[in-house]
Formats: structure tokens, C-alpha cells, sequence
């Protein structure tokens, strides 16, 4: 596992120059997610993280992203996966599918997560009818325990299909102090969503 | 699976061709000595670190408590081994969705999930286990680590060597990895006889220590049919597998299995008897692996002692309806009905139903079903979104 | 092996170190304006993480029950010496044996998180996040909730210590000559240290220092004085005796 995270690690790091590697998301001015595909307005400060698992992923932290963070998974199309697989023989993720309802999108994140970080543990909370950008959207919670650092972490993420699209928005953070102190922070960026889609 | 990985780290591994002597007609087992004490530096320094893990394993969010489980599996490995070797072992049942087991030098045995998914019997459970002791009893741990050491030893070397030339030393790299593994494999020949042994003289099969294996290449075939990968490549779980070809396992062990000639009662019905309880959850969370077709014979293989039960009917709907292909969820909606025909109405039947039907076009068909989950688990967490679909 | 949480810490201050080298690595950060009044206080010392092993030639560690002992009391002991010159108490709570020691393990698990999240982000300027660029701020905490934890009630403060040494092997140390002439990098032993003291009534981390390269052998009194005086480099407050006069 050492091998694999050290890879991780390098591959981001050598990409990285130095003074450069992450940027500033200033309170109050809008913020483009992967050229526009989510529009925000932050109500405060954060790091775009340099490193991205996905070709429609971004991630957006305060603190470090074991700490907290967001991670904006911007109109992964059907037949996509929501991150990029480690093989795609051996260790497929699955993918968006047309017909997904809204109760599904949940399962997929779950099922993604279970496969790409090895997590045993992983529950599905309070999952309730929430609009993002507009539209009528999925809000829900989850739990998981990081396997890295043993630390039990939460999760809150609202999403949508959008023609053909997922929109989701998710907030991980670890259960004790950091996901209470910091939720807030992504709920109000929650509402200042806007999705090219729409 | 990174955390599996890093538990397993200190277990041992290993092994391939059956040593000449290894044929031994009467299955005869040495006298056991308990209360073995770690000596020398290597062997303390494993010890120390097992029982770290052990002390972690204690507190792990993944172990399952039930002490029910507990008592059987500990039964399974006492009838298997004898009273008087099962008594070092500390059986940690973890709930990990994979097919595993591993055992530390200092007597922490530790059980997987997805193993008890997959055996088929108290035979095949005994067999896994009585493998695991058999490393124990051997010591391999210590051996193994030594020659790790060394294979690690002349990677160093070459990866500097490799330096001045410029040269690609990948491929060297995995010779010499490959080399590791074969001597590795070496003990787990040992242990899988040893296993048998035990088995010859429990009150179970030995042939079904081949069956295990069997099983397994079945399963690495049909996952791979699912993948479009080739059937050879499936019986490597991955370059660092370290142990010996299902193929030739289970071609050995068959062969010993039929010198000793051992009969008994495998007793599959009282395994999935004690199993009943967590099968659901076993298979839920083997379902969300995203792997439908070997998820599917292992759904097969259980099928074949108890018959289609509603819980694997359900287990085999929700594969369906997670993947989502338009056919897919015509199979699914015609499972769900079956799992319900069948008597098994759960609330979470139901609900995968019902959202099958309304995905399918059929709505009010669908809320229905819908209705009754919500009427069943009112407060569901998931009540207020799925209201969503019985409303319209 | 056992630590995952510091294990990946050293992974990355290992990473940093030796594949960007132009990055400087600070080692040490205290919270803005903090210092420890001597004699004042009570420190819980819970469960250093201690391990002492060898280093084969193909860099695998090598657990050495015999030598982990030895470091694990020569360290403790010097430990409880060196800040009990300063009047401070320092006392051992154990994790598995101490009441409620759940609630303490979450926030132990916590501390290992957020002092790598210290190191990736903070010690390597070059990969500092932006919102933390001021020079010498050093806002990094756990939550104050930590007061709520009782195991903890009575003390001031709670001192986290990791340390990883792995002796190089005869081997090693050939391989690490004939590197230097390839031009390949490679280390002959692993020396790693990380200590960190958190503020029980905030749950802020007032000071944390971490290195890939220590000095001093735990395994002897002399080398585990060397080692304390080294991992408490800029603790807060009056100096630690001992700590000023051995630089590196």
C-alpha cells in the first residue's frame, strides 16, 4: 500500500512547482469548477487543491484534505466513472448510468469508494429531496473510516442528473471536530450553485 | 484493498510443486508442543509487532463481535486441528468483503468475511483454516521474513546498478521478485499439506481442501469473462500474489486427498445454518464490489446447497439494478419478484422493486411497492427522498 | 506498520526530502506568541509511538523487539527528565489500560492526521497551501472538544511522540557507497522523529517538530539524552537543558 500512496504522492509532486502547486479561492468572488462546469460564490476562503483524482474532479480544502474538504465531481457523463480507476481491467469503477434516480446516486458513491480505497466500512445516512442549482437534487450523508489514518470520517453531498450528467458536491471531513466546525462552510457554498447544464 | 493489505503484511504467505516426500500415506501429525516462547532478534521483533496488531485488531471498527460466529468458527478450527493445537490461536473475525485469512506468529488468526461467503462447508472452512495453522505451527512467519530480506536485498542492488547503466531494470525486477514468491510458495506446499493432514484425520473430507480452490479459479474465471480479461491472467490476483496457482493446489491436493482416502461429513447444511444470520449483510456488501459476474457464481455456489433462497434472489436483483444497463433492470424487477414470491419480503425488496419498475417506465406499479417500504420503515433514512416517487 | 497514520506522515516527509530538494523543509512551528511557563504545568505523555529495527541492504525494516524496549524506556525516562527540569510533570497515560481511552485513541488518530497535514502543507514552503502562507502563522488544532475527554482531566497538556529508527545493515551501507557513485540516492538507516504538544483546554497543536534525520541512539542512555534533547529542539518556553547545545 506504501507503493501505491508513494506513487500517488510522487506523481502530484513532481508535477508540483514549488510556489505554485495550490490556489487561493477568495471569499466572495465566483469560482469556476473545471472550466464552468459548476459555478460557485464561496462565502470564505479555500486551497484548490493541485492534485485531482479524476478528470471531473476537483478538490477544495482548508486545512489539508485529510482535514477537510470539497470535492466537486462536475457533470461526469454516463458511462464514466465518478474518479479515475487504478486499472480498468482489475479494478473497474462503476459508472454513471442514464437511468439513474436520484436514490441510486448514493449507492454509486458508496460502491466507488468501497472499490477504489479499499474501504470495509461505509454507511449511507440521512438521504432527503435538497435542490442544487436549482434543480431537484439528492442530499445526503455519509461515514467511513479513512484507511490511512484510522480517523472516522463524514461525509454530506448533494447531487443531481442533469442531462446525462452527475453533479455532485461533497463535503468529507473527520467526524470529530473538524466536520461539525467546517459543514456550514458547504452548505452556504451549496446554495450559491450554479450548473452549465442547467 | 489498502487496509487488508496492511494487516496482512506481517501474516505469512506462500508456495508450488509438491516435495517428493510430501506423499505420506497415514497422514501422520507430529506431536505438538504448546507454549511456544519467540526466540532470537527476528523472531521477538515479529512477535512484538503481531501483538501491536493484535492489540489494534481488539479495537478495529472491522472485527464482528458476534460471539456466536466467534464460538463456531473457533469450533470449526478445534474440530479440524484437534483440542490440543487450537487452544494457542486467537480467532479476529473481520468484516472485509475478500477471500483471506492470515495468522500471525504469535497466534492471532484472523478471518475474513468474504471467506466465509465463499466456503461451502464446514470442510472447506476447516481447510482454510487448518492451512493457516499449519503456518503457525511451522513458523513460517520468521522463515518467510528472512527471505523477503534477502529478495529485497538484491532489488536494492540492482536498482543502483541499474543507475549507471541507465538501463531499464524492470524486467529484472520482476524475475527477481517472481523468485521471492517461489520460495514463499514453498511454504504454503508446506502448509497446504500439513492443512491436509489435519483434515485427514478431522472428522471432515480432506478433498475439500481441493474444492476450495476449485471454487476459486471458478470464480477468478467468471470475473474475468466479466471484465473481457484472459482466463490465464485470473489466476494471479496481482504480480505480488504470493501464493502458488489455484490450478496446481488443487490438482495436488486432490491427488493427496485421494492417497489418504479419508470419507466424512463435509456438513454444508449446518455451515450455512450458522451462516444464516450474516449472509445478508456478507453478500450486501459482496454486491457492492462491483463485480457482477463472479459475484454471480458465488451466488450460484450457495445456491447449490440451499437452493435460490430469497436473501440470494435479493442479492442478485440489487447486482442487476446497481449496474443499470436497460436489460439489466428487466432482470432485476423479475428478481425482486421472485425474492418476493418466494416469501422474502423485506422492506429492502420492496424498495429495490419498486425503484426498478419506476426506472422501467412503470410508476405507479412501482409506487406501490414503494408504499410499502415506506409503511414498513417509516423512519427510514432514506423515507423522505423515496416519497419523492409515490407522490407524483 | 502499526501507526498507518504516521507511517504515511513519513512518507510523505520522506517524498518531500528526498524527491524536491529545492524545497526547504522547515522542521519546527510553534503557534504564534505561545511559550510554556516552567514549572506550571502537567503533560500527558501518551502511548510514543517507539519502534528500533534494522535496515536490510533492500531498505525493509526489520522489527527488533530487544532494541525497542530499550529505547522505548531509555526514551520515556529522558523524556519525563528533560521537561521535569523545567518543573514540569510529565506522566505516561496508556491508552489501552486508561478509562475512556476510546475518546482519547479518536483524538490520538486525529493528532497523527492533522501533524502529516502540518508536514505536507506547512514544512515545505514550495507546497504550503495559500490560505496558510503567512510566514509565521501556525493555526493547526484538533478542537477544543478534547477538554471534554476525561482520561485527560488534570493535565495541561498532552505530548505526542513518534519515532521510527532503523539501523542500516552491513549491506546498507555498501549499497549506499555504490550509490554515491552511480548517482542514485539511497539512505543508509532511517532516523525519524516527530513530537507535538497540544493544548488540552483549546485542542490547538501549540508546537510541533519533525525530522527525517535525527541523531543519537535511543537504544543507549547517552543516545536517548541526544535524541529528547533533539525531538524537544524548539520547545516552547524556557529551552530544554541540553536541547541548545546540540545542533546537527
Amino acid at each position: 500500500m506504501f507503493r501505491r500512496f508513494a506513487a500517488i504522492a510522487l506523481s502530484a509532486l513532481l508535477v508540483a512547482t514549488p510556489g505554485s502547486a495550490h490556489k487561493v479561492i477568495e471569499s466572495g468572488s465566483p469560482a469556476k469548477i473545471l472550466n464552468g462546469a459548476i459555478l460557485v460564490k464561496p462565502q470564505s476562503r479555500w486551497n484548490r487543491l493541485q492534485q485531482r483524482a479524476g478528470t471531473f474532479q476537483e478538490v477544495w480544502t482548508i486545512d489539508g484534505d485529510r482535514l477537510n474538504k470539497i470535492v466537486f465531481y462536475a457533470g461526469v457523463p454516463v458511462g464514466q466513472p465518478l474518479l479515475r480507476e487504478r486499472s480498468k481491467k482489475r479494478d473497474p469503477l462503476p459508472k454513471v448510468a442514464a437511468n439513474m434516480l436520484l436514490p441510486d446516486i448514493p449507492v454509486l458513491l458508496e460502491r466507488t469508494y468501497r472499490t477504489q480505497y479499499g474501504l470495509a466500512i461505509m454507511s449511507i445516512g440521512k438521504q432527503e429531496p435538497a435542490t442544487l442549482g436549482g434543480q431537484p437534487a439528492i442530499a445526503f450523508q455519509y461515514s467511513f473510516i479513512d484507511p490511512d489514518f484510522e480517523v472516522e470520517t463524514k461525509g454530506e453531498a448533494v447531487a443531481v442528473m442533469l442531462k446525462g450528467k452527475l453533479y455532485l458536491v461533497a463535503f468529507e471531513a473527520p467526524s470529530t471536530f473538524y466536520f461539525d466546525r467546517d459543514v456550514a462552510k458547504f452548505r452556504e457554498l451549496t446554495r450559491t450553485v450554479t450548473l452549465s447544464g442547467a | 484493498m489498502k487496509r487488508p493489505l496492511l494487516l496482512a503484511a506481517l501474516a505469512v504467505a506462500a508456495s508450488a510443486t509438491v516435495p517428493a516426500d510430501a506423499v505420506d500415506k497415514l497422514g501422520t501429525l507430529a506431536p505438538y508442543t504448546p507454549a511456544y516462547e519467540p526466540q532470537g532478534v527476528d523472531e521477538r521483533g515479529m512477535w512484538m509487532m503481531a501483538d501491536e496488531v493484535e492489540k489494534l485488531l481488539a479495537v478495529s471498527e472491522l472485527r464482528i463481535g458476534d460471539e456466536e460466529l466467534n464460538r463456531y468458527v473457533e469450533r470449526v478450527l478445534c474440530d479440524t486441528v484437534g483440542s490440543d493445537r487450537c487452544a494457542g490461536v486467537r480467532v479476529h473475525i473481520l468484516n472485509i468483503p475478500a477471500f483471506n485469512a492470515t495468522m500471525y506468529p504469535n497466534g492471532a488468526m484472523t478471518v475474513w468475511s468474504g471467506l466465509l461467503l465463499r466456503v461451502r462447508s464446514e470442510a472447506e472452512l476447516g481447510a482454510v483454516l487448518g492451512h493457516e495453522f499449519a503456518h503457525f505451527e511451522m513458523r513460517h512467519s520468521l522463515r518467510g521474513f528472512e527471505q523477503r530480506r534477502k529478495a529485497t536485498d538484491a532489488l536494492a542492488w540492482l536498482s543502483v546498478l541499474g543507475g549507471f547503466t541507465q538501463a531499464n531494470t524492470t524486467s529484472s525486477q520482476f524475475s527477481i521478485l517472481s523468485s521471492v514468491f517461489q520460495f514463499n510458495r514453498a511454504q504454503e506446499t508446506e502448509a497446504d499439506l500439513q492443512g491436509l493432514r489435519y483434515l485427514a484425520q478431522s472428522p471432515y473430507p480432506s478433498r475439500a481442501a481441493s474444492e476450495v480452490w476449485q471454487h476459486l479459479m471458478e470464480e477468478a474465471d467468471a470475473t474475468a469473462a466479466g471484465r473481457k480479461l484472459k482466463r490465464t491472467d485470473s489466476y494471479r490476483a496481482g504480480f505480488f500474489d504470493t501464493h502458488p496457482t489455484e490450478l496446481s493446489r488443487a490438482s495436488y491436493l486432490l491427488d493427496q486427498a485421494l492417497v489418504y482416502g479419508d470419507a466424512g461429513d463435509g456438513r454444508s447444511k449446518d455451515y450455512y445454518a450458522a451462516m444464516k444470520k450474516h449472509l445478508p449483510k456478507f453478500l450486501a456488501d459482496q454486491v457492492k464490489l462491483n463485480d457482477l459476474n463472479g459475484t454471480d457464481y458465488i451466488l450460484n455456489g450457495i445456491a447449490g446447497t440451499t437452493g435460490w433462497t430469497g436473501e440470494l434472489l435479493h442479492a442478485r436483483a440489487e447486482m442487476f439494478a446497481a449496474r443499470g444497463n436497460p436489460r439489466d433492470l428487466v432482470t432485476a424487477t423479475t428478481l425482486y419478484l421472485q425474492a418476493v414470491e418466494s416469501g422474502y419480503r423485506s422492506p429492502e425488496t420492496v424498495r429495490g422493486l419498486g425503484l426498478s419498475l419506476v426506472k422501467s417506465g412503470k410508476r405507479s406499479e412501482g409506487a406501490k411497492y414503494l408504499e410499502e417500504y415506506l409503511a414498513a420503515l417509516p423512519e427510514a433514512p432514506d423515507a423522505s427522498i423515496i416519497k419523492l416517487y409515490v407522490s407524483q | 506498520m502499526i501507526d498507518r497514520y504516521f507511517a504515511r506522515a513519513l512518507v510523505i516527509l520522506a517524498l518531500l526530502m528526498l524527491h524536491v530538494p529545492l524545497m526547504a523543509q522547515e522542521k519546527t512551528g510553534t503557534k504564534e506568541g505561545f511559550a510554556l511557563a516552567p514549572g506550571s504545568v502537567r503533560i500527558a505523555l501518551v502511548d510514543p509511538n517507539i519502534r528500533v529495527g534494522e535496515q536490510s541492504t533492500g531498505g525493509l525494516f526489520e522489527p527488533n523487539a530487544d532494541w525497542t524496549q530499550q529505547a522505548r524506556e531509555n526514551l520515556e525516562r529522558e523524556i519525563t527528565r528533560a521537561l521535569g527540569t523545567l518543573g514540569n510533570e510529565v506522566v505516561r497515560v496508556n491508552l489501552n489500560t486508561t478509562p475512556q481511552g476510546d475518546s482519547l485513541r479518536r483524538y490520538n488518530a486525529l493528532f497523527g492526521a492533522v501533524a502529516s497535514s502540518v508536514v505536507e502543507y506547512q514544512f515545505f514552503p514550495g507546497n504550503r497551501l495559500p490560505t496558510k502562507k503567512q510566514d509565521k502563522s501556525f493555526e493547526w488544532t484538533v478542537g477544543p472538544g478534547l477538554r471534554e475527554v476525561l482520561a485527560l482531566e488534570g493535565y495541561d497538556y498532552i505530548l505526542m511522540i513518534r519515532t521510527s529508527d532503523a539501523y542500516g545493515s552491513g549491506g546498507r551501507k555498501a549499497l549506499q557507497m555504490v550509490g554515491l557513485l552511480a548517482g542514485v540516492a539511497v539512505t543508509s538507516g532511517e532516523h525519524i522523529g516527530m513530537a507535538g504538544l497540544v493544548d488540552i483546554k483549546t485542542g490547538d497543536l501549540v508546537w510541533l517538530n519533525a525530522d527525517l534525520q535525527m541523531g543519537g541512539d535511543p537504544r543507549t542512555p547517552e543516545g536517548a539524552a541526544k535524541r529528547v534533547s533533539q525531538l524537544l529542539e524548539g520547545f516552547p518556553g524556557a529551552p530544554v537543558p541540553g536541547a541548545a547545545t546540540t545542533g546537527k
